[in-house]
């Protein structure tokens, strides 16, 4: 089994820029409607939306991406599960976390001041190590 | 300098926040090496969509196409933009 850990730092006003400037068509290229819905429409969604971005990078960096990159609406921080935000693949995400034999990826979130941060974690069982448990 | 490169050169001074002068970049010079981040290179593409007229689809939508001012330029003239 390898463990992998990906780690990713956004600063909020980037995102605050970015949401000012290009709006609803940078809200649609990147996050799925769960997220804009757990981020809601107020002073704190910049820094939430700035954390989820930072998870979808951190995931990235622990994929074994050759030609076909994944959206970044494949990777998705969802709901909050005991107290932890769920992380969700689909489409080409998953399949690569699937030839790796990722099964799950862990989530932590945090933001303080002007950036946020997230790290993931999962454990990619090879072939060879036949299935996973 | 081409109109094309000038216009692009311009979307990478508003919106790549680059830590050099975007005027000394060459056009293989590889913008990830010199400070550009994924966040940023999202705002690039949309800001060239509103300046070219266009729309990058997903195939586009990968760290290469942002690369250099060459690779930006390519992706544009796939897309249609004249080069002059």
């Amino acid at each position: 089994m390898n463990l992998l850990v990906g780690i990713d730092i956004q600063p909020i006003d980037e995102v605050e820029s970015s949401l000012r400037t290009f709006g609803a068509r940078y809200r649609r290229l990147l996050f799925t409607d769960r997220e804009l819905e757990n981020c809601g429409d107020n002073s704190a969604t910049s820094s939430r939306l700035a954390a989820r971005f930072a998870a979808k990078e951190a995931v990235l960096k622990i994929l074994d991406i050759q030609d076909v990159v994944p959206s970044w609406r494949s990777i998705e921080v969802g709901g909050v599960s005991d107290c932890r935000p769920e992380m969700n693949l689909y489409g080409v995400a998953a399949e690569l976390a699937r030839l790796q034999g990722i099964r799950k990826v862990f989530v932590s979130l945090s933001r303080s001041g002007d950036v946020a941060v997230a790290t993931v974690v999962a454990s990619a069982w090879s072939q060879s190590q036949g299935v996973s448990p | 300098m081409s109109a094309i490169d000038h216009r692009i050169c311009e979307v990478l001074k508003q919106h790549g926040r680059l830590p050099i002068e975007v005027g000394s970049l060459r056009d293989d010079d590889d913008l990830y090496e010199h400070g550009l981040t994924s966040h940023a290179s999202v705002n690039i593409m949309l800001a060239l969509e509103d300046e070219f007229d266009v729309e990058f689809p997903d195939v586009l939508l990968r760290k290469g196409t942002f690369q250099s001012i060459a690779a930006i330029r390519s992706a544009l003239v796939s897309l249609g933009v004249e080069v002059s």
